[in-house]
């Protein structure tokens, strides 16, 4: 907080000081010096530390980002007035990203709490001139922008494209976010993966801040159908660019499936505004009577039926649960609800622990066999035109079909009668009463469709994990469901879908953390819901309802923690 | 029979770790209308505090003599619960004090999380289970065939007295009616000069105070604790607080000992202990379906 506000005095006396002319040198020196650093070794000798920092003239490793990121510094500062903000974000990505890594060359192994595995390490003596050059350089950029006045006008923008251009750019930024999950896939090192993390946030909110990402959703909604099968295309492309191999197959079918228990949460949390704390319960319900009745190997009840009869099976007996669930507590305050639900999953867990007859307690049910259409067995691998798929892909596809079901029932929910109604009882729900609508009936509606999602994604998910037990189905399950809604932006679908993936790929990636990850995504959840509560995919209409009495704050190192403060205390 | 008055005294004393927890949940619910859902691991915390303070700071040659070590213990525990309960109203709670209301809930549940994966990581051995010390020793006393723990013993009286204090400061106090006023219209108290961030954080830190008492009871109790009972602790307290009319103090013990005798009956009699925490929930909705506003609740809960 303190550091905030010196901040803030600093760059009024920046303001006062700097012409011009004198900016424009300080920020050409600043981004000079870091395409210098960038090219310029960043450790004197190193075996151990990723990403060939010792090399010249070759950008490799984390020295590509601070590179990327300056790319748009002089830009922003020759075009002028306005782009303050914007500009800040990138100047301070430069400069967090070389402070991260010359921490992590120089004292990796000793940083607090064991936070960078095993490399790294030697003090300062180990950081080469490069990285000291990119620091300083940074420095200058934070410097050189904070200079600029800070009258922001929102300015849009609109580069007024012709239509075929437009379409163009759709397929770019979609191609944009495919490359970018590809990309974070591929990074193994700890310390690179979180040089990564922080370009792509500094990226982002630069880009959010010229209005670039309004421009492009603004793109996505006119040409809606174009942009929808784009993804559509590329999503069934996909497997068939792996060459036989399932590896990424794999990861992406249990994306999908949990996004779509995501989505379905989405209802109930986003649309609704229930939170519900034990929705895996009802994803587990649909888990367990997905293995029962698919003629696993250890099931207790032995009649096998076909799949899209489990499926449905599943999807309506987890309904059941939710309206069993619903009926008493819906007609309370929702505060309420978070509770009995949190005590149902609670339940649900001790019940598959103890009812041995049924789900055999703890060892679970394995062996659920592949799936089976007919005589069309899943597991196989096939030849499609030439190119081999192997038995995953079909996985793939049901979660794909899925997942495209439950986005089609999610959007037209969203934008039908009951939708709106449901963002009423959302807003208002004594406004909403007051409106007509019957909000017990209609919360009734969204838990029991959130609950029927659930059950769907939680059959087909036995299947793909092939074993089915108590473990899977607990309060944190829930919580990091919960957190992909929130985190990826509470009622939309890219939202949904983004934190899923975020979520999923996060912990993989941050394996050194070891056992560190829960703690940081407490904390994660703590920061986010304080200074970015609508997520990263944004609801507009959400979005200005929590951003209302907020003034916004000019600062890039994020909205300074003491001034929101202060405005709530002095309402 | 004899059996039937054991369950009875356990349930009691069972009731009363609720009770006390409980008391923080409804404290802070009737002012601001959060639910606290960190509160359980406020609870936890204190336990380990005291625990710290008996192992790590406390001298040998003292550690045999209840009459230093207990006080010292619960005034680790307070002292630290308190200063977390602050630290999370301040930068978790305050800031969001205008937004949507599942805003603070989500807060809640990382807080919880970060509080619960702390302790696992950072207090020596706490990834199992630790062992308690018992503090006050001797026999077990008997009562008509009635066996009670000196622990237990204890830990009913201070939980009375605790409970009983509490009740006074808020019904005869002038902060304890600027609390009442708080928590009936937070805007027109303000108006009336009362400093409501301030009678807020003191919600906070008598509720968590409570708790850290709960937590150093608890440990002597069962002679262990871990990381984690802070989350069925949490959930079983606000059972009891919903069971006796949320918002309502008399409603919260009554609530507790209610919860704690069902609690002990249900695991004799009916369920056995492997669905013991099974019992707690289903009173949870066996209430919220027939008496929402609890036991001593006057106002119908709200919709709102």
């Amino acid at each position: 907080m303190i550091v905030s506000r010196v901040a803030t005095s600093t760059s009024e006396r920046l303001q006062a000081t700097f012409t011009r002319p004198v900016r424009l040198a300080v920020g050409g020196a600043g981004s000079l010096l870091v395409v210098a650093g960038c090219l310029l070794p960043w450790a004197t000798f190193f075996f151990g530390f990723p990403g060939k920092v010792t090399l010249a003239g070759f950008p490799g490793g984390s020295r590509l980002y601070p590179l990327l990121l300056v790319a748009v510094a002089p830009l922003l500062l020759v075009a002028v007035e306005g782009r303050r903000r914007a500009g800040l974000a990138a100047a301070w990505g430069v400069f967090g990203i070389t402070a991260f890594n010359i921490a992590a060359i120089g004292f990796g192994r000793d940083l607090p709490l064991g936070l960078l595995e095993e490399r790294g390490g030697g003090g300062l003596g180990a950081v080469a001139i490069g990285a000291w050059l990119a620091l300083a350089g940074g420095a200058l950029l934070i410097a050189a922008f904070a200079s600029l006045p800070s009258s922001d006008e929102e300015r849009p923008f609109r580069p007024g494209l012709p239509a075929a251009l437009e379409l163009l750019t759709i397929a770019l930024s979609l191609g944009l976010i495919l490359f970018a999950v590809v990309i974070a896939l591929e990074v193994d090192e700890t310390s690179r993966f979180i040089s990564l993390i922080a370009f792509a946030t500094a990226a982002g909110m630069t880009l959010a801040r010229l209005n670039v990402f309004a421009y492009v959703t603004e793109l996505f909604d006119r040409h809606r159908t174009v942009t929808l099968a784009a993804a559509a295309i590329a999503a069934v492309v996909f497997p068939f660019t792996q060459g036989g191999n399932a590896y990424w197959i794999r990861v992406f079918a249990s994306i999908g499936v949990f996004a779509a228990a995501a989505i379905g949460l989405n209802v109930v949390v986003g649309l609704a505004g229930l939170l519900d704390l034990g929705y895996i319960a009802f994803f587990g319900v649909g888990a367990y009577v997905g293995a029962l009745f698919a003629g696993a190997a250890r099931t207790t009840v032995h009649v096998k039926l076909p799949f899209l009869v489990v499926v449905v099976m599943g999807a309506v007996i987890a309904a059941i649960f939710g309206v069993i669930i619903g009926a008493p507590t819906l007609r309370l305050r929702g505060d309420y609800l978070a509770i009995v639900t949190l005590g149902f999953g609670e339940i649900f867990r001790i019940l598959a622990f103890n009812f041995d007859w049924l789900t055999r307690g703890p060892n679970g049910i394995s062996g659920v066999p592949d799936l089976a259409i007919g005589s069309y067995n899943f597991g196989a691998t096939n030849e499609v035109l030439g190119f081999s798929l192997p038995g995953f892909a079909n996985y793939y596809f049901v979660e794909l079909i899925l997942l495209a079901a439950i986005i089609l029932a999610f959007t037209r929910l969203n934008d039908s009668r009951i939708g709106r109604a449901w963002i009423a009882i959302r807003e208002d729900e004594t406004a909403a009463a007051a409106m007509g609508i019957n909000t017990y009936r209609l919360k009734m509606l969204a838990f029991g469709i959130g609950a029927f999602m659930a059950g769907a994604a939680g059959t087909v998910n036995a299947h793909v994990t092939t074993q089915v037990s108590p473990d899977s189905y607990g309060f944190l399950e829930s919580i990091l469901l919960l957190a992909a809604v929130v985190l990826g932006g509470m009622g939309t679908i890219g939202g949904a879908l983004l934190g899923s993936a975020a979520l999923f790929i996060v912990p993989e990636k941050l394996r050194s953390f070891q056992d560190k990850r829960l703690l940081l995504f407490g904390i994660a959840l703590i920061v986010i819901i304080r200074f970015r509560p609508e997520g990263i995919v944004a609801n507009r209409r959400r979005k200005a309802e929590l951003h209302d009495a907020d003034p916004s704050t000019g600062d890039a190192s994020g909205a300074p923690p003491g001034a929101p403060v202060v405005g709530a205390v002095a309402q | 029979m004899q059996q039937f008055l054991q369950q009875l005294v356990n349930g009691v004393v069972l009731g009363a770790t609720y009770g006390l927890i409980a008391l923080g949940y409804t404290m802070v619910y009737g002012i601001i209308q959060l639910i606290n859902f960190a509160h359980g691991e406020i609870f936890m915390v204190g336990a380990f505090a005291g625990l710290a303070m008996y192992s790590y700071v406390l001298p040998e040659s003292m550690q045999g003599n209840p009459f230093i070590v207990l006080p010292l213990v619960i005034l680790a525990a307070v002292i630290v619960s308190v200063t977390v309960a602050l630290l999370v109203e301040r930068y978790g709670y305050r800031p969001l004090r205008r937004a949507p209301r599942l805003a603070p809930l989500i807060t809640a549940i990382g807080v919880s999380i970060f509080l619960q994966e702390l302790v696992r990581l950072f207090y020596p051995g706490a990834r199992s289970q630790v062992s308690f010390p018992r503090i006050i020793e001797g026999p077990n006393l008997e009562l008509g065939g009635v066996t009670i723990a000196r622990t237990s013993l204890f830990l009913l009286v201070v939980a009375l007295a605790l409970m009983v204090a509490l009740q006074t400061f808020i019904r005869t106090s002038r902060t304890g009616k600027a609390m009442r006023a708080t928590s009936q219209d937070a805007d027109t108290a303000r108006l009336m000069g009362i400093n409501t961030d301030r009678i807020i954080v003191l919600t906070f830190a008598l509720g968590a105070a409570l708790a850290a008492v709960a937590g150093v009871m608890q440990g002597m109790r069962f002679v262990s604790i871990d990381f984690r009972i802070g989350f069925l602790g949490g959930v079983k307290a606000f059972t009891a607080a919903v069971l006796g009319g949320i918002g309502n103090i008399t409603g919260a013990m009554l609530g507790g000992f209610v919860l704690g005798i069902v609690e002990a009956m249900t695991t004799q009699y009916l369920l056995g202990s492997a669905y013991k925490d099974v019992a707690a929930f289903v009173v949870l909705i066996a209430v919220l379906v027939f008496r929402p506003q609890g036991l001593l609740g006057e106002r119908v809960a709200v919709r709102a």
